[in-house]
Parts: structure tokens; C-alpha cells; sequence
């Protein structure tokens, strides 16, 4: 068969991993196999992605492919089709590979599967259908080379420890209508995941408004590493932004300690938050459904309780 | 019409006495035209009219090759002459009617209907019976009729005119212009929405028999030819034939607009402009380039025709469908529009993901619960659950994943525990043997998990010797009544308010009206609307002692909790709550408690309760009756 390529996402911080997640399975279908590397720090990016598989890397470290999303990538990747004829061009599934493989299957009128969970050689891919509950296997037709999305995480990144061969390229730049990046804005992120957190701090109704929820702030502030959360009446009025939300239809979090405060526990509370190791819960209510399934119950006024709680954390965290 | 032709038949042609019958209701008779009294005048008189007017259309031709010669038999009979001036009269005074709805009333739902197509329309037909009456005014001045008396408008528009020649030419006028404005219409008619006089008529013909809540099994067929597998409608070559006369019967009057939660609560949805936006999309295919076998890339409707949000904003409660007049089924096209998206592209809001994972995982619920919980309500009272090779009951309590797992739906349960036990009813459940009915899953377009679900459930039931079920959940009423037939079940299904209200006539069930207090009923759609049970959860109440009062919006046209078609399971963010637009106006009747008969009504309209902060009690009718007849603590939920 023809050379595997596989379009690596760099950065001027290094190489994103599933470049070399997708490097390491195309090692598995026989044939060379290369890297594309496009936009500044693609030369850097050189080693680690000859240490996973790449013998050759197609580098460009041109700044018009930072400014400007998908086009410039897919046009010089078309002029490289065409030098090097490669059968099989793997793309994460993500914006910016989608965006690069779309355009470029506009260009090649070649075949391109997307959210690809396997790759069983160059023109044979795994995909899931029925809402992942079935996976088929699609036979990959037309013209070479097939392009091909993965989704991120398929598979474990291997190195190899093998040396590319840097090539330099030059960037193609269409001409025609474009869209250019203004602006780059990372969404500042303050304390763990509520996944990933080991303490979760969630509210419920009983706090009564958005205010009382910097309680909850200081709360896990205190306790450190813990994430806050709340529940969907507590989103649904408003309080708090959706990713907050702890349930059936928001997160589901499984946290060492889930402190609920003023959060009754109706199904679909509960549903997010009883894989948690411990349960406390703070309601004013006793009959409240989360005292059921909670470990540590309170009843009482949470307004009291949990900065009291708070001011306790911290008086034996400096002790 | 080459769609029209490769589109897939829908089994529309069993019954043809009902489908007959239906035609003469909703057709000849108008009657879904008045369930709005004046738009229904309106329409009855320019429908009945163009209906006796036909004949003139072809006397007005004869009169055009051959003055003065007129229809064999009934052309000069007194009667048809009188019956034409009178329903010409009608056709004008019902264009006068519409035109006042359209300019003066301007009522919401035309937003987004074509207005100046209609208005051409209406000003062609009031053309028409206008030149009809006129020509007949000068026959009669020139003294060509033989009984003027007959036609009392013709008569009295004849003293405008003398017996002269001007008169005579002016008949040659009136007549020519009726003949050309009818050839007009009848060449604009074809590229009109008011191509629903000839496609209306079909179109009710072959509409559905029987509750509206049933869905048409989907054949999923993983072993025959690829090219013939289908996972619901994603081109619109998908579209089955009724489906295609649906899109070209709609006439844009947006009484499915008018009543739709979700427009009515901001959403981009109106069934009436999805409707009109499939219409143009599939209008829009070549029809050269669009034949059966072509090789042509036909669109997916789903975002080019309408949007994904749009698809996933429906309740699927019924009330457009029950609204329309020409018998449009949009419930339907909607869940195959989302069969295609969930089975071929698994496109769907993800938040919907847990449900049908914990529908298909282990426990098969869409809590994930564990199935051994299923009899965690029981407590202390006294149930039979029914172990494998138990003798069958005479009744077997579909308790449902709600009823056995929900804090507030478990009460529901407890009580109707009680009052069957206190009743006598030989019943019993199947706990941990009881997985959901995949209502959820199939109104998400998971078709594929419903009828595993399905065929599990039925096999259940075989097993175990079942042949009535008794639900409190109005959607798995539905399923286990209407569709699980479709999978081999015979079963005869009733909801807890029909066997409660039974019970009360047979006495078996004695209530103290001691209540005091008022209440208002809420219709869950699948229970009311989907399949008629309107009565027995009212007859129910009118046992408690409790006072009913009915709000605007009941019956019929009860406005949905939100939670329908899977929106249980999926964030609502655009526009407002329907949950909380509902309560509102449940809340404005006054009455002290909600009564609802279904869990997921009793879910929602609780939890906007709890947002509004109100005092209003939201419970089950059964608890109710159990509070009335057992004196059962009322605790509120």
C-alpha cells in the first residue's frame, strides 16, 4: 500500500496528543508513514513526532496558518497529494481537523469518513451507529487518498523511537473569500473540573438566589481541590450557568465527599451524585429525600451552617 | 409528483368505512374548520358554495359557445337557481369574513404564512361568484330567465341594468370574465397553497385511524439490501406518500401555530413553518434531475430545511395535529426526522444521552436505577409480586420506572396500591421483571431500542399469562395500548383514573366526600387528547368532594406539562418554561390543588410549583380518591 499521513495539530507549546495517537495506530497498517505538521511549531514538533512513528515530516512553520482556519492547511496539503500520492490521510476529530478535512475532501473529491472510532487499513474504518450501541465496519471507496476523522482518544499514544526527515513545505494561500482569526480568548478556568474534583459542593433551591452560591465558593476555596455545583432548580432559575448542573440531563460526578446544600434530591439530582463515596447533606427539611441516601445528614438552616463549616475548615487547615 | 410516485406508501387502506366516514366529517361536513366558529363560517360557506357553484362553471362555458343555452334538467329548475344566488351570496359574504379576519383581527397565528398569495386568492373567488352574480343580474334584466323570482340578489342587482344592448354586451362581460377568472384560478392553483382542495381530499383519507398517540412501526431490517435500509426520514426521497400530501395540503391558516408549547413558549418551532419550510425543500427538487433511479445528491432536511432545534423542540403532544383541518400529521414527520438523526447519525441534545443509555444499560430505566429497587414503594402495604410460573392475576399494576423510582410518582403508586387492595382487585406486579416500555427512547427516534424493549416487555407478559394491565403513567398507557400490539401483544390496557372510576360505579370503592377544598384537572396529552380519556379522571374527582373548576386551555386542547416526545430528558433554555406556563394558568383558576394522572405531568408542574414558590398542592388524582375514601394522610410530596 501507499504512505499512511497523519495531519498533526502543533502548536508553538508543543505537539497535541493525538497527533501521535493517530501516528502510533498508522504504524499498524504497514507502509510509510508521515506526518503534516502546519503552522508555527511544526519544526519543533519534528522530533517527538519521528519519535512516534513519522519517518518523514511535512513541515511548515508559516504564520498564515494560525491566522487563517482550515483553507491554507487543506490547499497545501492538496499540493503535497499531489507530489506524493499518499493512500490514507488520518485527521483528529477535532474543529480543526474537521475544518482542514472537509476543505480538502472539497478539493480531492475523495471519500472521507468521519467520527472514526477504528482504522482496519487504508480503506476500511470502524464508526458507531444506533447511538453508539452498534459499531460497523465501512469499506472506504473512490479515489485515494481516502481521508479519514478519528475521534480523539481511540487509541493509546506509543512512542516508537524512530528520527524523521524534515521537509520543508510552502504554504499554499487560496485566494477567494476567507475567514481570519482576531482574536483568541481561553475561558478562564478557576478550581478543579466537577468531574474531576474530590469534593463537590452543590446547591439546590434552598439557597434562594444566585448570591448565596459565593458561600459555596468559600467554601470549597477552603477545602481546596473542590469543584461547586448545583442543582437544575437552581439552573433553571437562573442562579448559575448550565455546567453547574448535577443530574440526569447534567453532570455526573463521583466525588470522595458531595456536599448537597439545600437540595431536596429528587430523582434527577440524584441520578448525578450517588456514585459519591460520602454524602452530607444540609436541609432545613427533614423529610427531604436526599436525608435517605445521605451519610451525614444535617437539618438545619444552611445560612448557618455553612459558613461555619467553612470557618472550621480553615481553623484546623492552619493549625 | 415524481417524488409523489417513488415515495414509500404509508399502510393507509385498512378500514375504508371509517376513512369514509372520516372524509364525510372533516371534508364534507368541515368539522375540524369549526373547531374555530368564525374562521369555520367562513370557510363552510366559500367550501359548501364552490361545491353547488360547480355546474354554473360548466353553464358559463356553454353559455360562452352557445348564448343562451343552459344546463340539461337543472338549468332553469327554480331550486338550483335559487340555491346558486343564495351560496354565490355565501362565497362573497365568506371572502368579506376573511378578508375582516386577515386585515382587522390579524390574529398571530398567520405569522409567517404567505399573506399576499392568499389575498390573490380570496380577491380571485370573490371575482368569480361577483361576475356569477352579475351575469345572472343581466340575464334576468334581459329577460333570459325564466323564474327571477328564484334568484332574489340577481334579482335585485338586475335594476341596475337595462334591457338595451349595453345590458347585452355587458352579459357577454360578466361571462367571459367568470369563465377566464375560473381558468386563471385553476392555472395558478397548482403552484398555491391552495392546492389543498384537491390534495385535502386524500390527505384526510388516508390519515390515521384510531389514537393519534399510536406511532407506525419502523421495519429495521439489518439484513436486507443496504440500499433499501432506512433509519426514518433524512432526504426527502424518505418521505412516505402521505407524508408528501401532508406538505402540499397545508394551507399556512396556523391553527397548529396557535396551540403549539413550544411557539407559544418562544421556540423556534411552529409545526406550521416546519410544515412549509419541508414543503419548499422538497418543492425545491428538480423534478427533472429527481427521478426514481437518479443519481442526483438529495439534501438532508435536517439542518438545510429545518433546523436541528427545531426537531428536538417537540412535545409531541398532539395539539397540532388535533387542531388541523386538513389532517396534517406532524408528530410523525417529526420523529422520523429524529429516527434518521439519533439511528444514522446519532445527532441528538446530549443531555438525552443518560436516559438512553440507562434505558438500554443493565437496569433498563432511564434513571439507571437498579432493577431490584423496583419494589422499593411497596413498604408495608400488602402486594403481590409476581415470581416466574406464579398463577396470572386478573390485573397486572404496570407500575412504571417513574412510579417505582420517583419520590412524587411513588406516591401515586401507594395510593393506587391501596384502593385496588381496599377494591378487592385480584392484581399484582412484576418488579424487578418490569423494564421501561422504550416510550422514551422511540419518541427520541431510538426506534431500534423501543422494539428490543418491546419484545422483551411482550415476551414478559406471555410468560407470565397477562391480559390486563393497569398504568398510572399516560405514556406507558399509550405505549402498552396502542403500539405494543404492533409487537404481538394482546393485552386490554386501562389508565388507573378508567379502573378507579370503574370501581366507583360498581361500588366496590366507597367514598366519604369529605373534602373540602377546589381543584383543577390537568390533561395529560397521552391520556387526553393522544386517547380520549378525558371523563374518567374527572368522574374521579367529582367523587372526593373536592370542587372542580376547568381551566381555559382543557380537554382537547389541554396545553402539554413540556415533558412529552423525551423533553423530559433534554434542557429547555430557549424562550420559557412550558412547565412553569402551564402552572401559571392552572394557578390563575384559583383552585387550591392541581390534580394530574400521569408522572411526568405530575413532575413538572410540581417542580415549577416549587419554582413559583407556590401553596398550590400538585397530586395525583388516585391520591386524591385514596385521601377521600382511605383517609390517607395528605402530606405534600
Amino acid at each position: 500500500m501507499g504512505a499512511t499521513w497523519v495531519y498533526a495539530e502543533v502548536t508553538p507549546e508543543g505537539t497535541l496528543p493525538s497527533a501521535l495517537e493517530l501516528l502510533t495506530k498508522a504504524r499498524t497498517l504497514g507502509g510509510d508513514v508521515a506526518a503534516v505538521a502546519l503552522g508555527p511549531g511544526a519544526t519543533n514538533a519534528a522530533g517527538e513526532l519521528g519519535a512516534h512513528g513519522a519517518t518523514t515530516v511535512y513541515a511548515s512553520d508559516d504564520q498564515v496558518f494560525a491566522d487563517r482556519p482550515g483553507r491554507p492547511a487543506a490547499h497545501t496539503l492538496h499540493q503535497l497529494i499531489g507530489q506524493h500520492t499518499p493512500s490514507l490521510i488520518l485527521f483528529p476529530g477535532s474543529y480543526e481537523g474537521r475544518d482542514v478535512a472537509g476543505c480538502l475532501q472539497a478539493l480531492t473529491g475523495s471519500t472521507l469518513m468521519a467520527n472514526v472510532t477504528d482504522v482496519a487499513g487504508p480503506s476500511r474504518a470502524q464508526t458507531e451507529i444506533f447511538g453508539g450501541t452498534k459499531i460497523v465496519e465501512v469499506d472506504l471507496a473512490g479515489p485515494e487518498p481516502r481521508l479519514v476523522l478519528v475521534r480523539p482518544k481511540s487509541f493509546p499514544a506509543e512512542p516508537s523511537g524512530g528520527t524523521a526527515e524534515v521537509v520543508m513545505v510552502d504554504a499554499v494561500t487560496p485566494t477567494g473569500p476567507t475567514a481570519t482569526i482576531v482574536e483568541r480568548h481561553a475561558e478562564a478556568a478557576t478550581g478543579p473540573k466537577l468531574e474531576e474534583a474530590n469534593v463537590v459542593i452543590a446547591g439546590g433551591r434552598g439557597l434562594g438566589g444566585p448570591e448565596p452560591f459565593a458561600m459555596l465558593d468559600d467554601l470549597a476555596a477552603a477545602i481546596g481541590g473542590a469543584a461547586v455545583g448545583a442543582s437544575r432548580a437552581a439552573v433553571d432559575a437562573g442562579w448559575v450557568p448550565y455546567a453547574y448542573q448535577v443530574g440526569q440531563t447534567g453532570k455526573t460526578v463521583k466525588p470522595e465527599v458531595y456536599i448537597a446544600a439545600g437540595i431536596s434530591g429528587a430523582l434527577q439530582h440524584v441520578v448525578g451524585m450517588k456514585g459519591a463515596k460520602r454524602i452530607v447533606a444540609i436541609n432545613k427539611d427533614a423529610d427531604a429525600p436526599i436525608l435517605k441516601i445521605a451519610d451525614l445528614g444535617v437539618v438545619g438552616d444552611l445560612f448557618q451552617i455553612v459558613p461555619a463549616l467553612t470557618e472550621e475548615v480553615r481553623r484546623r487547615a492552619s493549625s | 409528483m415524481t417524488l409523489l410516485r417513488a415515495a414509500p406508501a404509508a399502510a393507509r387502506t385498512a378500514d375504508p368505512g371509517a376513512r369514509a366516514r372520516r372524509e364525510l366529517a372533516h371534508v364534507l361536513g368541515q368539522r375540524k374548520l369549526f373547531q374555530k366558529a368564525l374562521p369555520g363560517v367562513m370557510h363552510a360557506f366559500i367550501f359548501w358554495g364552490f361545491l353547488v357553484l360547480f355546474p354554473t362553471i360548466i353553464e358559463a362555458m356553454l353559455a360562452i359557445v352557445d348564448d343562451g343555452r343552459s344546463l340539461p334538467v337543472i338549468g332553469q329548475a327554480p331550486w338550483f337557481l335559487f340555491l346558486v344566488d343564495v351560496f354565490a351570496t355565501l362565497v362573497a359574504v365568506g371572502i368579506a369574513i376573511a378578508f375582516y379576519i386577515r386585515k382587522v383581527q390579524r390574529p398571530d397565528r398567520f405569522r409567517g404564512s404567505h399573506m399576499e398569495e392568499a389575498d390573490k386568492i380570496l380577491i380571485a373567488i370573490l371575482g368569480i361568484v361577483a361576475t356569477l352574480l352579475l351575469w345572472n343580474a343581466t340575464k334576468i334584466a334581459l329577460g333570459q330567465t325564466l323564474h327571477p323570482s328564484a334568484e332574489p340578489v340577481a334579482n335585485a342587482l338586475s335594476n341596475l341594468f337595462g334591457a338595451g344592448q349595453p345590458t347585452e354586451t355587458l352579459e357577454r362581460v360578466f361571462v367571459w370574465s367568470h369563465v377566464l377568472i375560473v381558468l386563471g384560478f385553476l392555472a395558478y392553483l397548482p403552484k398555491s397553497k391552495h392546492l389543498h382542495i384537491i390534495t385535502a381530499v386524500p390527505n384526510v383519507y388516508f390519515a390515521k385511524n384510531g389514537p393519534s398517540g399510536h406511532l407506525e412501526k419502523l421495519e429495521i431490517d439489518l439484513e436486507g439490501p443496504e440500499e433499501d435500509l432506512r433509519f426514518g426520514v433524512a432526504t426527502p426521497r424518505d418521505l412516505s406518500k402521505k407524508q408528501l400530501l401532508d406538505l402540499f395540503s397545508c394551507t399556512e391558516c396556523g391553527r397548529c401555530q396557535e396551540v403549539c408549547p413550544a411557539w407559544n413558549t418562544g421556540k423556534p418551532l411552529s409545526p406550521k413553518l416546519l410544515i412549509m419550510d419541508l414543503r419548499d425543500a422538497v418543492a425545491g427538487v428538480d423534478p427533472a434531475a429527481g427521478e426514481p433511479t437518479g443519481e442526483i445528491e438529495l439534501q438532508p432536511l435536517v439542518p438545510n430545511a429545518v433546523t436541528d432545534e427545531v426537531v428536538w423542540d417537540c412535545v409531541t403532544c398532539g395539539a397540532c395535529m388535533r387542531e388541523c383541518p386538513v389532517d396534517i400529521e406532524h408528530v410523525d414527520t417529526i420523529v422520523d426526522l429524529r429516527r434518521n438523526l439519533v439511528m444514522a447519525e446519532s445527532r441528538f441534545p446530549t443531555e438525552a444521552g443518560t436516559m438512553l443509555r440507562g434505558v438500554e444499560g443493565p437496569n433498563q430505566n432511564p434513571w439507571s436505577q437498579p432493577a431490584s429497587a423496583r419494589t422499593d414503594w411497596i413498604g408495608d402495604i400488602p402486594v403481590r409480586v409476581l415470581a416466574p410460573g406464579d398463577p396470572a392475576p386478573e390485573y397486572l399494576f404496570w407500575v412504571g420506572c417513574a412510579g417505582a423510582f420517583d419520590d412524587r410518582a411513588k406516591k401515586t403508586t401507594q395510593s393506587v396500591a391501596r384502593l385496588l387492595n381496599a377494591a378487592g382487585v385480584d392484581w399484582a406486579v412484576l418488579g424487578g421483571r418490569e423494564r421501561c416500555t422504550g416510550d422514551p427512547a422511540r419518541r427520541m427516534g431510538h426506534e431500534y431500542l423501543f422494539q428490543m424493549l418491546a419484545e422483551q416487555n411482550v415476551a414478559t407478559f406471555a410468560d407470565a399469562g397477562i391480559t390486563k394491565v393497569v398504568a398510572t403513567c399516560a405514556h406507558c398507557f399509550n405505549t402498552l395500548a396502542n403500539e405494543y400490539p404492533d409487537y404481538g401483544a394482546t393485552l386490554e390496557v386501562v389508565h388507573h383514573t378508567e379502573l378507579l372510576s370503574h370501581l366507583l360505579a360498581e361500588r366496590k370503592l366507597l367514598t366519604t366526600p369529605g373534602a373540602s377544598g377546589t381543584v383543577t384537572y390537568h390533561d395529560a396529552c397521552y391520556l387526553g387528547r393522544h386517547n380520549g380519556r378525558f371523563d374518567p379522571p374527572r368522574d374521579v374527582l367529582g367523587s372526593t368532594g373536592l370542587t372542580a373548576t376547568e381551566m381555559e386551555r382543557a380537554r382537547e386542547r389541554s396545553f402539554c406539562c413540556g415533558a412529552g416526545g423525551a423533553r423530559m430528558w433534554m434542557e429547555e433554555d430557549a424562550g420559557t418554561r412550558i412547565n412553569d406556563t402551564r402552572f401559571a394558568e392552572a394557578q390563575g383558576t384559583g383552585a387550591d390543588t392541581l390534580a394530574v394522572a400521569c408522572p411526568y405531568c405530575f413532575v413538572m408542574l410540581d417542580d415549577a410549583a416549587k419554582a413559583a414558590g407556590s401553596e398550590m398542592r400538585v397530586a395525583d388524582v388516585a391520591t386524591l380518591l385514596a385521601e377521600a375514601t382511605l383517609g390517607e394522610p395528605t402530606t405534600r410530596p
